[in-house]
């Protein structure tokens, strides 16, 4: 039987996984943009507003569902999450757009890129990839994933950043601190989306003050 | 959508238009059953007609208060008649309401078993019965017994037809009353009695007395009972184990003599009889519309709030 | 989007995902109801179902026409007493006193719980006055000036007493329905009761009614432990604490409301709430 919300759900469902490719597809030419060095500033600043439009449609959409048909139960936590996992998405796109620039602004920073920074890479890619799928198929074993995905690349942050005040590289050094930054806040984003998508699944939230401690504790 | 614009000229195209032949008939139809009214009302109507008209003028203080006198004189008046019907009605009432209600309430708040069934079975066909042998019933159970004629067997005689009848209004009325009452009086933790006497009666007031007074006024008319019981007299009422006048009696002796005088005081107390049962069921219509809690008012009432 | 796919039974492998530990709810429980089963005829209406209500809660039954809610609330102050064929088997205790226990004066201990019903019903030959004190007056207090503070308590808490203050000999039923309904309220209060039976007391109601008898509700909440049966899920939500879902005359999952709402255990329930079917 349809019921009144249907349509809107599907609607919803739509544009959320038209929104995960373009945070793929982003994300990728970020990424060519400091491994391979090709300016793809414009292309991805052009996805990056799309997806942020995208981002504001959802969110037009969930308060009009709240407004007409008070959803509860697998719905409700459906909807309450999409907020968060858009507003991610619409992250992942600007920090997209962010990484372009820095290709756009220094040049072209190929010969930069060491072993750390292409293992973060990796496993943003990875990262990104999971946190999509995750939530297309409301598969929350990937989450875990994507949670030791985000651990690694902040131990690599933190590792990095003090040996990059040393180097005698200025223009390399600088190039790699702000991706491995951009790096660390996509990470921080997909591991909220991984909460975001266990809540739908399991209907249990990550408590808030592990939500915070995680967020700004020191690794010893 | 073509498709429900096509189907709508095609059912339209189906209705009769014939409008002309049906407002014939609608007319036709009216006609008939007005004349079906006129039908049953001439008759009653002209009963009114003839009782008052001869009736009227024999109507006067004397009439209405002395004894008769010598048949066929003119002079007296049906004064005892008056009184004795009077009398028998209320003693009737004193008998037959409190068992006839009582009999309402049983059937109706405790009636869910075979007794019930039974005795409602048995109020129905004893309503029936021809009053008549409710006369005679009385006339041997009480007359034959005592060795006189006696008010109280006309009461009881009489009482015999009225309960039937207030057992039957008074468990349809109450029986009107929605059954969310008596679950509220439940839930306050009211006991069973006081439910029915205190709430469901209450409610159902003004169809309990409307059928105490039709039942009222038909025995008011009841002649043949009486003259197996009470049997008619000349004599204000004067104890209870003596004959009594009433006006159907007198009515009936009246109508019987073959004095003019005598006929036109016959006609004089068929008209007092008529306008006391005029005047009861008069006195329920009053009270059934006009009364402000009356059971109809109520109904409206609570049509009205629903909707607000 | 694809259905959900396997929901975790265990919790361990999601580590960011688990429920804080409640504080432990020593409130006891005013009303318990165990094993009630009813049959009307050799049919089932409500199968051994056992409740436990917290005291100075308010639970909401919910569920599809003829689940037997309505049915299960009844048996609580014994209205099926009144019903010929209908048989109650189980035990409903107000504090650890079992009210179908043959030792006891149901009418006694039915004072106890009182009940308002979905269309407003206040007897229609009394006054507003009169239809509150019923319960009391009919029982044989007498006091007049006993009669008037139970009077005025009882509106005020009916959230009646401003509007109707002045005007206490019109009759009841001159009222609108929404005042009717909590005249009913005020009725069902005076009487001194501890539990509260309301069954669908805003269906028959407009919406400004219908608010006015929620937060009659959730004021009461502070005194007494209200019980109500409703078709209206979200007012399930605005007012009770706990819910319970019947289907088919079983209970199929009672929880507090929040985690019934948004996480429910049971299959049916999430397909009842979600508006799949009922």
């Amino acid at each position: 039987m349809t019921r009144l919300i249907d349509p809107s759900l599907h609607k919803l469902s739509f544009i959320m996984s038209e929104m995960g490719d373009m945070v793929i597809e982003s994300i990728s030419l970020a990424i060519d943009s400091y491994l391979i060095g090709t300016n793809t500033k414009d292309k991805v600043l052009k996805l990056s507003d799309a997806i942020r439009v995208k981002y504001f449609e959802v969110e037009d959409l969930t308060f009009d569902m709240l407004l007409k048909y008070q959803p509860v139960a697998d719905d409700f936590r459906l909807i309450r999450s999409s907020t968060e996992i858009s507003y991610a998405f619409s992250r992942f796109g600007r920090y997209a757009y962010d990484i372009t620039l820095v290709r756009d602004l220094f040049g072209d920073v190929s010969e930069c890129t060491n072993a750390s920074l292409v293992e973060s890479t990796k496993k943003v890619k990875h990262m990104i990839k999971a946190a999509v799928l995750s939530f297309a198929e409301l598969d929350v074993r990937i989450a875990v994933e994507i949670h030791e995905d985000e651990k690694y690349i902040d131990r690599i942050y933190r590792e990095r950043l003090p040996k990059l005040i040393e180097s005698t590289n200025t223009r390399c050094a600088l190039a790699e601190a702000l991706l491995l930054r951009y790096l660390e806040r996509i990470g921080d984003h997909a591991v909220f989306m991984s909460d975001a998508i266990s809540y739908i699944v399991t209907g249990k939230h990550r408590p808030s003050e592990e939500r915070i401690a995680s967020h700004t504790k020191t690794e010893n | 959508m073509n498709s429900v614009q096509d189907r709508r000229q095609e059912y339209r195209s189906l209705f009769k238009q014939n409008v002309a032949k049906r407002l014939l008939v609608d007319k036709a139809v009216r006609i008939i059953v007005f004349s079906c009214v006129i039908i049953a009302i001439i008759p009653l109507g002209s009963i009114l007609v003839e009782v008052f008209k001869n009736g009227l003028t024999a109507i006067s203080i004397e009439f209405l208060t002395e004894t008769p006198g010598s048949a066929g004189s003119g002079e007296g008046g049906i004064g005892p008649a008056i009184q004795g019907t009077l009398i028998i009605i209320g003693l009737s009432s004193l008998i037959g309401v409190p068992i006839g209600v009582m009999s309402g309430i049983f059937l109706s708040e405790y009636g869910d078993n075979a007794l019930a069934r039974f005795v409602r079975f048995f109020n129905d066909v004893f309503m029936e019965f021809p009053s008549i042998i409710l006369g005679i019933f009385a006339f041997l159970i009480i007359v034959l017994v005592i060795g006189h004629f006696s008010v109280w067997a006309g009461a009881f005689a009489l009482s015999l037809i009225m309960f039937p009848i207030v057992t039957r209004t008074t468990e349809e009325s109450l029986k009107m009353v929605p059954m969310t009452y008596r679950e509220a009086g439940t839930a306050l933790g009211l006991k069973k009695w006081v439910i029915t006497f205190r709430i469901v009666i209450s409610t159902a007031k003004s169809g309990v007395i409307t059928g105490i007074l039709l039942s009222v006024s038909r025995i008011g008319g009841e002649t043949a009972p009486l003259i197996m019981t009470i049997l008619g007299s000349s004599q204000f009422f004067s104890s209870m184990d003596t004959p009594m006048d009433a006006l159907p009696l007198r009515i009936w002796r009246l109508s019987l003599l073959p004095y003019d005088s005598a006929q036109l005081q016959g006609w004089g107390a068929a008209l007092v009889l008529i306008m006391i049962i005029l005047g009861i069921n008069l006195g329920i219509k009053y009270q059934f519309m006009n009364k402000k809690n009356g059971l109809f008012r109520q109904l409206i009432r609570q049509r009205r709030n629903a909707t607000k | 989007m694809t259905a959900l796919t396997t929901k975790p039974t265990s919790l361990e492998a999601f580590p960011f995902a688990y429920e804080p530990s409640t504080t432990v709810d020593t409130s006891k429980y005013k009303m318990v109801a165990e094993n009630v089963t009813v049959s009307y005829g050799g049919v089932d209406a409500v199968k051994n179902v056992t409740m436990k209500f917290k005291e100075k809660s308010v639970t909401a039954l919910i569920g599809p026409s003829g689940c037997g809610k309505t049915t299960f609330l009844r048996c609580l102050n014994r209205m099926h007493d009144m019903t010929k064929n209908a048989k109650v088997t189980g035990k409903v205790m107000i504090d650890d006193v079992d009210l179908y226990s043959k030792e006891i004066d149901p009418i006694y201990h039915r004072r106890k719980v009182g009940m308002v019903f979905q269309k407003p019903n206040p007897f229609p030959t009394m006054s507003i006055y009169d239809n509150v004190t019923a319960g009391l007056r009919l029982n044989g207090v007498r006091d007049k000036k006993i009669l008037d503070e139970i009077v005025e308590d009882s509106l005020k808490m009916a959230y009646l007493w401003d509007e109707v203050k002045n005007d206490l000999k019109k009759p009841a039923i001159e009222l609108s329905g929404g005042q009717q309904q909590r005249l009913c309220i005020a009725r069902a209060l005076a009487i001194q009761p501890e539990v509260l039976l309301m069954d669908e007391p805003a269906s028959a109601l407009d919406p400004i009614a219908t608010q006015k008898i929620e937060e009659t509700i959730i004021e009461l909440k502070n005194d007494y432990t209200i019980i109500i049966v409703t078709h209206n899920m979200q007012q399930a939500i605005r007012v009770s604490d706990y819910t319970g879902f019947m289907y088919l005359g079983n209970l199929i999952e009672f929880r507090e409301t929040k985690k019934l709402f948004t996480d429910p255990k049971d299959e049916l329930t999430a397909k009842y709430v979600q508006g799949h079917f009922g």
